[in-house]
């Protein structure tokens, strides 16, 4: 068994203090090199920016630039496993993987627009409560009461407990015999549900535990930008009369939108690619529960589909940048962070 | 001059001869072993190295089989492969389709292995891996002290099922959530999943449509197994004594008899009434797998050490261990197996079952099987639907193959 | 004190009904909050209960959060039967090393998108925000591979250079929300003063800058704390992993050892949500700094 030893501990640390160094020293050789180049080959006067900016740019290319590179060029293959070693790259082979994605079953029976769909009805769902149910609970505890930093902290649970566990603690109440859900079903006299086998029960599950998971979330958000709301405004809206409605409606809601903008669209992105929560509650590996973003991971690492899985990639970061560019145009959302 | 040269000269082969004769070789071997088994592979490593102080093996344990064969086509696709796998035979349809493993028939003597052990991992007429042990079916275990003796027919698993169905107990208990236990019946009912070729899969049959409706009625008509079921619930329940019987694998065997003791029975899988055919569970094995491309040094090392664990004397040890039957021909006709009543009784049902097939496109087979068997487990399809979209999804599965 | 609150209560219900709430509505509150409250702990409250449950049961129809013949002996099993301990320091260690190196690259990559108007800065920051909209298993696969090539693989540099590069989009974001709001003028006397540029960052924006700074490196960690993808891909040795590794190997193919899983998620859980609750208010403030202007 592997224990933590002295001499463990101590390697570790060692590997990583070499890493740190390698890390300082290529920071140094990138930054002389963009100190000559730019500085003195260039004389930009943008040339601190970039030095500042070298480490990041290294990095990121690595980690994010190149694995897209590699994905479009995969896209063009038909890399599986029959065609593991030796594959075709062509535009022909590319087309025609782009082809598969919306003529054929993405998996054994799903196709792509059933995907799709599910995944818009999916992100909608989720935010509509998640926003609900955040705001809901924000308005409640935004007042003057006895046990607020009690319910606050409560609250706060499910986004503070690690994600995986959460998901598979609630993937066991599901369970049918079992899990509390079905076990509080029977005592208020209704039938248990079968949440693992059915398709729409299964969605409903997935779809409840996410919805637990990501209250806190919206709820702590509008309470900070409710609670930089001045109660000026809302005293001189009643002394003109306006409704505690008409309140909502004029005050809140538009003083909430520079800081409910970005949340909702992070909400949209994550909320979209969530891969943990509909993977691992689909206990039965039901394809009438699966997303596009866990459609895509079973059709490369279960069906070891590689090229066709990294055409249908390029397909699903394709239509989620769609999505989000709409959205923060409408909303105008991002303004602020460009300028 | 020449005679410096000459001396120099020999030193250098000298000195190259001593280098090759004490060159350590390093294999890297990834089992998909946990637990006891885990035990095994370690205490086996450490004695063949003790034996052989030129060759060292590391260990790298994997999670589960889903990870070893992740794990092992990414590291091949990289470059950066182990030399022996320790892994199950459905593996080998995969990695042969990868090309990504060494056929084995010119490298040992197959004729000392168990016949059927070696046929689960032929492929493309070659043989792809050597077996360790041979067995992972499943087979009936029941509790004497809930029932003194095991139904011999399907018949009469319903009747006495009946009677032991009362007040939260079961009579029966199986994982109802994966094919793998429905394979048994199918082939108690003279059905296979493949056609003659072995690539075709023919599950829109009517023996599957009569083992679906069997595995229906055994479930809403005779009612003698629980209404939702998965591996964790059937093996709880049969370990709280709330199930007489539950239909169970070898692996489980170890587990039980801890909980059970002398009161755990095993048994076939009852005959099906209906055709006289005792059910057929799917056999398949641990085996040694070699990376593609093995060679030299390390191929002579991997050869000794795979010779090592194929000695009689190291088989029967992983029987004393592990519960699980040998896949050499000399260790399986031992007193220690045949004077056991649990072994035997597993022996019994392996005798009766059928090698797993380990092709590429038994995958499809698999996936295909399991909504459709929830589905009329569910009662939301019936069996003559559940079969055609059977057939219908692994054709389509097969196809994204190419 | 208590008769003039009374009045003054009494006194605002009459004026304006929605500031002072009525005691009725004051209880409905309560209760909606309590039972809000219920729902959103009782889950984690199930998981302690099967660590307490001998025989690694992860079923009962007992709803009984302390069973009745609770024991700590799945515990005692995850810390000293399993390398509970080292998967803990595995992942302190990869954290905290990759949590400083995050906040390092940046907060002077913010910096320089804060105060120049560099070619390349607004495809850049639209950048770094679709960077978010990659799906995660489109980069396994060429990540692994890269890894391999340049020998990170099974050693902790892959994982941490991965876990320093990949929070460092959303940090930008944040820090350059940030440091747009601090104003030029300061850098400016500081300037005039004699400072360089680079001295204006040391001396005047970082100080400046710690509550934003402190968030970052809270994200950073959080992030690659409770990671498991990445860390899946590059520690491919069971004695390297991290701990959603290491638990996600007790949970195996048949058999899940239920009570050592439960007791090791509580033990992780717990330290990780005393933190995260600590500093929730940061968090907090954290994800609308800048956004709300003035």
């Amino acid at each position: 068994m592997e224990a933590l030893t002295a001499e463990v501990a101590v390697n570790t640390i060692k590997e990583l203090w070499s890493m740190v160094l390698y890390i300082i020293l290529g920071t140094i050789i990138l930054e002389i090199l963009v100190y000559l180049v730019l500085g003195k080959i260039f004389k930009s006067k943008y040339t601190l920016p970039y030095m500042l900016m070298i480490a990041a740019i290294f990095g990121l290319t690595m980690l994010v630039i190149y694995p897209i590179g590699y994905e479009v060029r995969l896209a063009f293959t038909n890399m599986s496993l029959r065609h593991f070693r030796s594959y075709t790259l062509s535009w022909a082979q590319g087309l025609k993987n782009f082809g598969l994605i919306f003529s054929e079953p993405v998996l054994k029976q799903i196709r792509f627009f059933p995907l799709l769909f599910r995944t818009l009805l999916w992100t909608a769902v989720n935010l509509v409560f998640h926003l609900a149910g955040g705001l809901g609970l924000a308005i409640l505890l935004n007042r003057q009461m006895r046990g607020r930093g009690f319910y606050r902290t409560l609250l706060v649970f499910p986004w503070a407990v690690p994600q995986i566990i959460a998901v598979l603690a609630w993937k066991g109440e599901f369970h049918y015999e079992y899990g509390f859900v079905n076990v509080m079903l029977k005592s208020i006299g209704m039938q248990p549900i079968q949440w693992m086998i059915s398709p729409f029960w299964n969605f409903a599950a997935a779809c409840i535990t996410n919805i637990w998971l990501g209250i806190p979330f919206m709820m702590i958000i509008i309470l900070g930008g409710l609670q930089s709301i001045p109660l000026e405004f809302y005293d001189a809206a009643e002394i003109d009369g306006a409704s505690r409605w008409q309140q909502f409606r004029n005050i809140t809601l538009p003083l909430l939108k520079p800081v409910l903008t970005p949340a909702v669209v992070l909400g949209i992105i994550w909320t979209f690619n969530n891969f943990n929560v509909p993977y691992m509650i689909n206990a039965n590996e039901l394809e009438t529960t699966d997303i596009l973003v866990t459609a895509l991971f079973r059709a490369a690492f279960e069906y070891h589909r590689y090229g066709f899985s990294a055409a249908f990639a390029m397909i699903i970061f394709i239509v989620l940048f769609i999505i989000a560019s709409v959205y923060i145009r409408i909303t105008h959302g991002l303004k602020g962070a460009y300028e | 001059m020449k005679k410096f040269l000459t001396v120099l000269l020999v030193l250098v082969m000298l000195m190259g001869i001593v280098s090759i004769a004490s060159a350590k070789v390093n294999l890297i071997l990834w089992t998909k072993e946990g637990e006891e088994a885990l035990d095994w592979n370690k205490s086996l490593i450490e004695e063949f190295m003790k034996a052989n102080p030129n060759i060292t093996i590391e260990l790298v344990k994997k999670t589960n089989v889903e990870v070893l064969r992740e794990d092992f086509l990414t590291a091949s696709l990289a470059g950066a492969a182990p030399d022996i796998l320790w892994t199950v035979s459905d593996h080998a349809g995969p990695f042969v389709a990868a090309d990504i493993v060494e056929a084995v028939d010119n490298l040992f003597d197959l004729n000392m292995y168990v016949g059927s052990a070696m046929d689960a991992v032929k492929l493309e007429g070659k043989y792809w891996g050597i077996p360790i042990s041979n067995g992972n079916q499943l087979m009936l275990l029941y509790n004497k002290k809930l029932i003194a003796e095991a139904p011999k027919d399907t018949d009469e698993l319903f009747t006495v099922g009946k009677k032991l169905t009362t007040g939260g107990n079961y009579a029966l208990v199986w994982n109802q959530t994966e094919p793998f236990w429905l394979v048994p019946w199918l082939g108690g009912f003279k059905g296979k999943v493949f056609a003659e070729d072995g690539v075709t899969p023919t599950l829109n049959t009517p023996e599957m449509i009569a083992t679906l409706k069997f595995l229906h009625d055994m479930k809403f008509d005779a009612k003698i197994v629980p209404p939702e079921c998965d591996y964790d619930g059937a093996d709880t329940l049969f370990k709280e004594g709330k199930a007489a019987m539950i239909i169970n694998g070898d692996w489980s065997i170890s587990g039980y008899v801890s909980v059970l003791g002398d009161d755990l029975g095993v048994a076939r899988i009852p005959k099906v009434s209906a055709t006289g055919e005792w059910p057929k569970p799917y056999t398949s094995g641990v085996y040694f797998m070699l990376t593609k491309g093995i060679s030299g040094d390390k191929l002579k090392a991997a050869q000794d050490f795979i010779g090592f664990v194929s000695s009689k004397e190291k088989q029967l040890e992983g029987v004393k261990l592990l519960n699980r039957l040998p896949a050499v021909k000399e260790a399986l006709e031992d007193p220690l197996i045949t004077e056991n009543p649990i072994l035997k009784g597993s022996a019994d049902q392996m005798v009766v079952g059928t090698p797993m097939p380990t092709v590429l496109e038994m995958r499809c087979n698999w996936d295909s099987m399991k909504p459709e068997m929830l589905a009329v487990l569910a009662d939301t399809k019936s069996p003559e639907d559940a079969a055609k979209l059977m057939q219908s999804s692994a054709e389509s599965c097969i196809k994204s193959l190419e | 004190m208590k008769n003039k609150n009374k009045q003054s209560n009494i006194y605002r219900f009459f004026i304006s009904p929605s500031r002072g709430d009525s005691p009725f509505k004051r209880m409905v509150i309560h209760l909606t909050l309590i039972v809000a409250c219920a729902i959103a702990v009782y889950p984690v409250l199930r998981i302690i209960s099967v660590s307490l449950r001998p025989g690694d049961r992860l079923l009962s129809t007992s709803l009984a959060i302390i069973p009745k013949d609770a024991s700590l002996y799945s515990y005692y099993r995850i810390i000293f039967e399993k390398p509970f301990l080292l998967w803990l320091w595995n992942s302190l260690a990869i954290t905290m090393t990759t949590a400083f190196i995050g906040l390092i690259l940046a907060s002077t990559s913010a910096y320089a998108f804060s105060r120049w108007k560099f070619p390349g800065r607004g495809p850049g920051l639209f950048f770094l925000l679709t960077t978010q909209m990659i799906p995660a298993a489109m980069l396994i696969v060429p990540i692994y591979i890269l890894a391999v090539r340049f020998q990170l693989i099974n050693s902790y540099r892959g994982l941490a250079l991965a876990y320093s590069v990949s929070s460092v989009p959303f940090s930008i974001w944040i820090l350059k929300g940030y440091y747009d709001t601090i104003p030029r003028e300061l850098e400016e006397a500081a300037k005039i003063d004699g400072a360089s540029q680079m001295g204006t960052f040391f001396r005047i924006i970082l100080p400046l800058s710690t509550p934003a700074l402190a968030i970052v490196f809270l994200f950073n960690f959080m992030m690659a704390w409770n990671d498991w993808i990445m860390a899946r891909i590059m520690l491919q040795r069971e004695n390297m992993f991290t701990w959603p590794l290491g638990i996600w190997t007790l949970a195996g193919q048949f058999r899940v050892e239920w009570g050592a899983f439960t007791a090791a998620s509580i033990l992780v859980a717990v330290p990780v949500m005393a933190l995260f609750l600590y500093s929730s208010k940061w968090l907090i403030s954290g994800l609308t700094l800048g956004s709300v202007k003035g």
